[in-house]
C-alpha cells in the first residue's frame, strides 16, 4: 500500500513537473531576431539614429540579431513590411508615426509582434504596443536653461509637425521657460503638416522666429532640423549677438560650428529592451512604453556654451524630477501646447 | 515687445519669395513640358536630382553659380529618362513619371548618405543683388529686391516664355506637339524631338528649383528634402492651364500663405494648426479653379506619338 502509494505520488509529481515544462515552455517565445523600419537613415543624429542605435544596442545586450531597413520614406511601407515579415523576426519597430496603420495591419496579417509610436490606444496583448517616447522632463529642462539664457526675453519653438512626442516636448519646454521666468515671451511656429524633411522650410520659419525676437531657438525636426541649424548660423539675434539652438533626441555635437545649447537626447535602448524582455515573459502587448529622466532614457546635453553657474541650476530642477518631488505631466494634444505659447 | 517690426515683416515676405521660387520654377517646367504633350509626373525627382547635384557641386567647388548650373544638369539627367521612356519608347508617362520619382528619392537619399551624412555640411549664405531705388522701398525693397540672381532670373523667365508661346515658331511647335501632333508631323516637324526639348528644358527649370531649395532655401541636403514641391508645382501648371503668368501668381499666392501661417502661428492666434496650415492650398486651388476655367489642357496630353497610329 505504501508502496503503491509512493509510486502514485511519484507519477503525480512527474506529471505535473512534465505540465509545468511543458507549459512553461509554451509560454516563454524564444525571439532570435527584431527588425526596425525607418524613414530617413540612421545617420541624422537625432530620431532616425537614435532608433536604430537604440535596437542594435539592446539585440547586441540580449543576444537578438536586428534587421534594419532605414531610408524607406514616408510613403507605404506596406511592401517592405511583407518582406520582412518573411524573415519572421521576433518583432518589427515601426519608427515612424506614418506607419502606426500599416504595421499592425502587416503584423496582424503576417502574425508578426509590431511596435508602434504616437497610437497608445493600438494596444493589443500579443500584437501591438506602443511607444510614444516622450523627453517631456528633459524638455523642461530645456525650458529651464533657454529662460536663464535668452538675452532678448524672447524663445522660439519650431516643430516640423504636432505628433504627440513633439507636442509634450513642446509644452514641457514653455512651462520650464515659463517657471523660471514667468515674463518671457515664447514664440511658436509649425513648419508645415509632417514636414519632417522640409530643411528649407525648416530655415524659413526659423528666421522669422529670429527676426521676431527669438535668440534661443527650440527646434523639434528630423531632416528639417538642418535648416533650423542652418538659420540660426547665418541669421544673427537683434542684438547682433550669436541665436542658440536647442535640439532634440540626438547629438549634433559632431557637427556644430558653436550655436548648440543643448539637446533633449533620447536613448531608446532601455525601452526595447523592455520589449523583448515582454516577449520572452509572454507579457508583450500589456503596456505601453516611455522614457524619463530616472533611467537614463532621456538626459538634456550639456555643451560648452553653457556656464557651469547656470547648468548647476538646471542640474538642481533635474534633481527634483527624479525625486519626483517635481513632476511634469505630459501634455500630448497640440491644444495644450497652444495654451502655453500665446505669443505675447 | 512689438512683434510686426520692420525686421519680422522682411522675414516674412522673404519666405514668400524663398518658398515661392520652386514653385515658380516647377510649375513653369512642368507647363513647358504639358504644352507639348508631355505629362511630367516626374518633376519631383527631377527637382531632387537638382537638389542634389546642385548642393554637391557649390560645396565641392565653393561656388554657388556652379551649384545652380549643377542643379539644371541633375535636373535635365532625370528628365533624359523621361524622354527616354516616354517620348522616345512611347511608354506610360505616369508610371514612368512615378518611378523616376521614386527612383530620384532612393538615389539621391543613398548619395547622401554616402557622402554627407556623417558631417551634413552647410553652405555659407548665397550673395544678393541689390536693385538701385526699388531695393530702398521700406520692408519690401530689402525683402525683394535686394535677393539672390536666380530669384530674378526666375521671374524674368515669366514674360520670356509668354513671348516664347506666342511669338515664335518654337512656341508654335510645342503648341502643336501638345495639340495635334500628327498635324505637326504632317507640316515636316519632327514630334519627338519637339517633345524631347520640351522635356528636358523641363528639367533644367525643375533642376534649378531644386538647386534653389538646397543652395538658397536650406544652405544643406537632407534626404527627401523637396517635400513635395514638384506636385505642387504640377497643380499649379495644370490649373494655370498653359500661362505662366497664372504659375507665378499661382507660386506668390502660395508662398505668400506659408509665410501668412507662420505669422499666424508666431502672432499666437489660437486656432488649430491644420486649419492654418491649409490656408496656401485652399488659397490657390481656389484663384486657380476660378481664374483658369475657360482655359485648356493640350489635346494630346498624356499620350505617347507613334508615327502613323492614330
Amino acid at each position: 500500500m505504501t508502496n503503491k502509494t509512493t509510486k502514485g505520488a511519484v507519477r503525480l509529481i512527474s506529471a505535473l513537473a512534465l505540465a509545468a515544462g511543458l507549459g512553461t515552455s509554451a509560454m516563454a517565445e524564444e525571439i532570435t531576431s527584431i527588425a526596425i523600419l525607418t524613414p530617413e537613415t540612421g545617420t541624422d543624429f537625432g530620431w532616425n539614429q537614435q532608433g536604430i542605435d537604440g535596437a542594435k544596442a539592446a539585440g547586441d545586450a540580449l543576444g537578438v540579431e536586428v534587421i534594419v531597413a532605414e531610408n524607406l520614406g514616408y510613403g507605404d511601407v506596406r511592401p517592405t513590411l511583407r518582406e520582412l515579415s518573411e524573415e519572421e523576426p521576433g518583432l518589427i519597430i515601426a519608427h515612424a508615426s506614418g506607419y502606426n496603420t500599416a504595421a499592425p495591419e502587416i503584423g496582424t496579417e503576417a502574425g508578426v509582434k509590431v511596435a508602434i509610436v504616437d497610437s497608445p490606444s493600438a494596444l493589443t496583448e500579443g500584437a501591438v504596443v506602443d511607444y510614444t517616447a516622450s523627453g517631456h522632463e528633459g524638455a523642461y529642462l530645456a525650458g529651464v536653461l533657454a529662460a536663464k539664457m535668452t538675452r532678448s526675453g524672447t524663445v522660439g519653438i519650431v516643430t516640423s509637425g504636432e505628433p504627440p512626442s513633439w507636442n509634450s516636448q513642446s509644452a514641457a519646454f514653455a512651462e520650464g521657460v515659463k517657471a523660471a521666468n514667468p515674463d518671457l515671451v515664447i514664440r511658436y511656429a509649425v513648419i508645415g503638416p509632417a514636414a519632417y524633411s522640409d530643411a528649407a522650410g525648416g530655415k524659413r520659419v526659423t528666421e522669422s522666429l529670429i527676426a521676431a525676437g527669438a535668440d534661443i531657438i527650440f527646434g523639434q525636426g528630423n531632416g528639417s532640423s538642418f535648416g533650423m541649424l542652418q538659420a540660426v548660423e547665418t541669421t544673427p539675434a537683434a542684438d547682433g549677438g550669436k541665436v542658440m539652438f536647442i535640439d532634440v533626441i540626438g547629438d549634433k555635437t559632431p557637427i556644430d560650428k558653436g550655436y548648440l545649447l543643448s539637446s533633449v537626447l533620447w536613448n531608446l535602448t532601455p525601452v526595447y529592451e523592455a520589449m523583448i524582455e515582454d516577449i520572452r515573459a509572454d507579457k508583450f502587448g500589456t503596456r505601453n512604453y516611455d522614457i524619463n529622466l530616472a533611467d537614463g532614457s532621456v538626459a538634456l546635453l550639456k555643451s560648452p556654451q553653457i556656464p557651469d553657474d547656470v547648468w548647476a541650476e538646471v542640474m538642481e530642477v533635474q534633481d527634483e524630477i527624479i525625486a519626483g518631488s517635481l513632476v511634469i505631466e505630459p501634455k500630448f494634444d497640440a491644444d495644450s501646447v497652444h495654451a502655453l505659447v500665446t505669443g505675447e | 515687445m512689438t512683434l510686426f517690426t520692420d525686421t519680422f515683416l522682411i522675414a516674412l515676405i522673404a519666405g514668400i519669395a524663398a518658398s515661392g521660387v520652386p514653385l515658380l520654377l516647377a510649375g513653369l517646367g512642368e507647363q513647358l513640358s504639358e504644352k507639348a504633350g508631355v505629362l511630367n509626373v516626374g518633376i519631383e525627382g527631377m527637382m531632387l536630382g537638382g537638389a542634389y547635384l546642385g548642393f554637391y557641386i557649390a560645396w565641392a567647388t565653393e561656388s554657388t553659380a556652379l551649384g545652380f548650373v549643377g542643379g539644371i544638369g541633375g535636373g535635365i539627367l532625370v528628365a533624359s529618362l523621361m524622354a527616354l521612356f516616354c517620348v522616345r519608347m512611347g511608354l506610360n508617362q505616369i508610371v514612368i513619371g512615378i518611378a523616376l520619382t521614386l527612383g530620384a528619392e532612393g538615389a539621391t537619399a543613398l548619395l547622401h548618405h554616402v557622402q554627407f551624412s556623417r558631417l551634413y555640411p552647410r553652405l555659407p549664405d548665397v550673395s544678393t543683388w541689390r536693385i538701385p531705388f526699388l531695393a530702398d522701398i521700406p520692408i519690401v525693397g530689402p525683402a525683394l529686391f535686394d535677393r539672390e540672381p536666380v530669384v530674378y532670373l526666375a521671374i524674368a523667365l515669366v514674360p520670356i516664355l509668354v513671348y516664347v508661346y506666342r511669338r515664335t515658331h518654337l512656341g508654335l511647335a510645342l503648341q502643336a506637339a501638345g495639340d495635334k501632333p500628327a498635324a505637326l508631323d504632317s507640316a515636316g516637324q519632327n514630334v519627338l524631338v519637339i517633345r524631347t526639348f520640351a522635356v528636358l528644358s523641363c528639367g533644367a527649370l525643375v533642376g534649378l528649383g531644386g538647386a534653389f531649395m538646397s543652395i538658397v532655401g536650406a544652405g544643406v541636403f537632407v534626404p527627401f528634402m523637396t517635400h513635395g514641391n514638384g506636385f505642387i508645382g504640377i497643380v499649379l501648371a495644370m490649373l494655370a492651364r498653359g500661362r505662366p503668368l497664372w504659375v507665378l501668381l499661382g507660386a506668390a499666392l502660395f508662398g505668400a500663405c506659408l509665410s501668412a501661417a507662420t505669422a499666424l502661428q508666431v502672432a499666437g492666434v489660437d486656432i488649430p494648426t491644420d486649419v492654418v496650415q491649409m490656408l496656401p492650398f485652399v488659397a490657390v486651388m481656389i484663384v486657380l479653379l476660378l481664374a483658369g476655367r475657360n482655359a485648356k489642357l493640350p489635346a494630346a496630353l498624356g499620350a505617347a506619338y507613334v508615327r502613323g497610329e492614330r
